[in-house]
């Protein structure tokens, strides 16, 4: 089997207020709403999700830090109730998901074989992080897709960002040969927030919309500047300034999913569809598709 | 004063689930002589103060009567299972967030089933609270808070204590120089991984048992900086903080690597 391929990625963020808004039976807190356009922005990707028909979700999470290496959810199913330690009065979500152990291994082989330290995760007892159960409950609430979790070394944290960066490539460079190895149709999910500066209160209520809009203009102007180089596939551009974003909008991107996203995609000069963007307590949030199918770069199934 | 016995620890889970590693076996087993030293100092409850209990709006104290469960850490999933066991002084708590409040520190109360307590505090309670018979107060790291505000939380907890009558244990949870190996190792040859940042560490630690607070004051910022040190070493300032800033000196009963960044024990000689 070597007829693998990714059919998309989506720039899919996880502030749990996404999930406190909509009121999923998984979640113990109630809300009145809000995050309304953010919401709705999923919506669509939730729809072309369904006409995407993936064998399989990956998603790189911010939440789901580690020192020594990369490491890959590696137990088949992971059950549990997670609790955000930022936000516990709005995210407390029960979860039951199911992990593609082949292709996390395979993706932990490659990468390890492309010269990074990777480990499986085999503990059952394993909290999965609410950065990935919010990004997969938004894309895909039904949680009937397997799905590959990934953990973000802290690489651009502990080495130089363009160091860290680096990794994430070469990361994202083993995901796609293992993808294509495994002869899975997968979809990848970068969980991360464009413009990262927040405010250092929650109103009362939490969804009180009237409360929300960005904290920092300038990380405001950043965003807009990256989604318009994105809306027009000028990829090649939004990586060159890419690190003077992350320096100027204390942009989530520093984590690596965006990065490792677009490495395992080959970075194509590809338009992004936005679905929408929206501010969560301040910060900068974009949900946004490259559909390799609909560009002709991969085949439907 | 309110406070009876004040630690340094460190939070890394590597001395608990893997304590037949050499290294990291003495540190386990300065842990444990650590809590026979709490003990004997009669606490009616423990202040922990860990940096791995990250905080990004307010500044939380645990509220809740009894945390209970399974906790398994990022990194080391491996090694094992972390389980806990821990009886919170919410009268405490309360009083803590009150004063917090009043230091002008915006503060919240965490009461929740499954809420994720962290390693650290999860380490320190089971070493040196083992069987769990001593109340907790357990207080998270705003990332945003500087050594000042750090201190003005220890002194926050003295207060209270001091208010209710307690006599307070001050556990500080954290490591010392942060520069670790990304790569596999063998552990049983774990070292500090930077020869500078080993020497600033037994620089600082000297200066502990000797009680030189001044120069210690002094060194502390260049020191957070030169060696990585965890989260600005304000482990170190919370208990600063807690005991009013003055200890006759202390006895550091094991310094270590873990997995390349530095760990110590410290016991502080507060009479």
């Amino acid at each position: 089997m070597n007829d693998g391929q990714i059919i998309a990625g989506f720039l899919a963020p996880h502030p749990p207020h996404l999930v406190y808004g909509e009121n999923p039976p998984q979640n113990e807190p109630r809300s009145q709403g809000g995050w309304e356009p953010l919401r709705w922005a999923y919506e669509h990707a939730r729809r072309s999700l369904e006409e995407l028909k993936p064998d399989v979700l990956l998603v790189h999470s911010p939440h789901w830090i580690t020192q020594q290496g990369h490491h890959f959810l590696g137990v088949r199913n992971l059950n549990g109730k997670s609790v955000d330690p930022i936000f516990p009065n709005l995210f407390r979500y029960k979860f039951e998901l199911e992990v593609d152990v082949e292709l996390a291994e395979a993706c932990c082989n490659e990468a390890a074989d492309m010269g990074l330290t990777t480990k499986m995760m085999r503990n059952p007892n394993f909290r999965v992080d609410y950065g990935t159960i919010t990004t997969l409950h938004m894309i895909r609430p039904q949680w009937d897709i397997p799905v590959v979790g990934i953990s973000a070394n802290n690489s651009p944290y502990y080495l130089t960002t363009e160091e860290g960066l680096e990794e994430m490539d070469i990361l994202g460079k083993a995901t796609r040969k293992a993808i294509e190895q495994t002869g899975r149709r997968a979809v990848l999910l970068a969980s991360n927030t464009l413009c990262h500066y927040h405010f250092h209160e929650e109103p009362v209520p939490p969804e009180d919309m009237s409360q929300e809009h960005p904290q920092n203009y300038a990380g405001y102007l950043w965003d807009m500047r990256m989604i318009d180089l994105l809306r027009q596939g000028k990829i090649s551009e939004v990586f060159k300034v890419l690190p003077q974003f992350i320096d100027e909008a204390f942009a989530e991107v520093k984590s690596g999913a965006f990065t490792w996203m677009f490495a395992a995609m080959d970075y194509p000069e590809l338009p992004g569809e936005l679905y929408g963007y929206g501010t969560v307590i301040g910060t900068g949030n974009a949900v946004m598709e490259w559909n390799l199918i609909k560009a002709g770069l991969a085949k439907a199934a | 004063m309110s406070v009876v016995s004040a630690f340094l620890v460190p939070g890394s889970p590597l001395p608990y689930v893997q304590r037949d590693n050499p290294p990291w076996g003495e540190i386990a087993a300065a842990m444990e002589t650590t809590g026979k030293a709490l003990a004997a100092s009669e606490p009616d409850l423990i202040a922990i103060y860990s940096t791995q209990w990250i905080a990004v709006l307010d500044q939380l104290w645990q509220t809740r009567a009894v945390l209970q469960g399974l906790h398994v850490d990022e990194n080391w999933h491996e090694y094992g299972d972390l389980p806990f066991d821990m009886k919170i002084d919410v009268e405490f708590a309360e009083l803590a967030l009150k004063k917090t409040a009043e230091a002008g520190i915006k503060a919240k109360g965490v009461d929740y089933d499954h809420f994720p307590v962290d390693t650290g505090a999860i380490v320190a309670s089971n070493f040196l609270n083992p069987d769990g018979n001593i109340p907790l107060a357990i207080t998270s790291n705003n990332v945003y808070h500087d050594w000042q505000m750090t201190e003005s939380l220890g002194r926050v907890a003295a207060d209270s204590a001091s208010e209710l009558g307690r006599k307070l244990a001050v556990i500080g949870v954290g490591g010392l120089s942060g520069s670790i190996y990304r790569h596999v190792i063998n552990i049983s040859e774990d070292k500090i991984a930077d020869s500078a940042e080993d020497d600033w560490n037994r620089k600082i630690l000297s200066m502990m048992e000797q009680g030189d607070t001044e120069a210690l004051a002094k060194a502390c910022p260049d020191y957070a900086g030169a060696a990585r040190v965890d989260m600005g070493f304000k482990h170190f300032a919370f208990i600063l903080g807690a005991i009013g800033g003055n200890f006759n000196g202390a006895t550091v009963h094991a310094y270590g690597p873990l997995y390349g960044s530095g760990g110590a024990v410290v016991e502080f000689d507060l009479d």
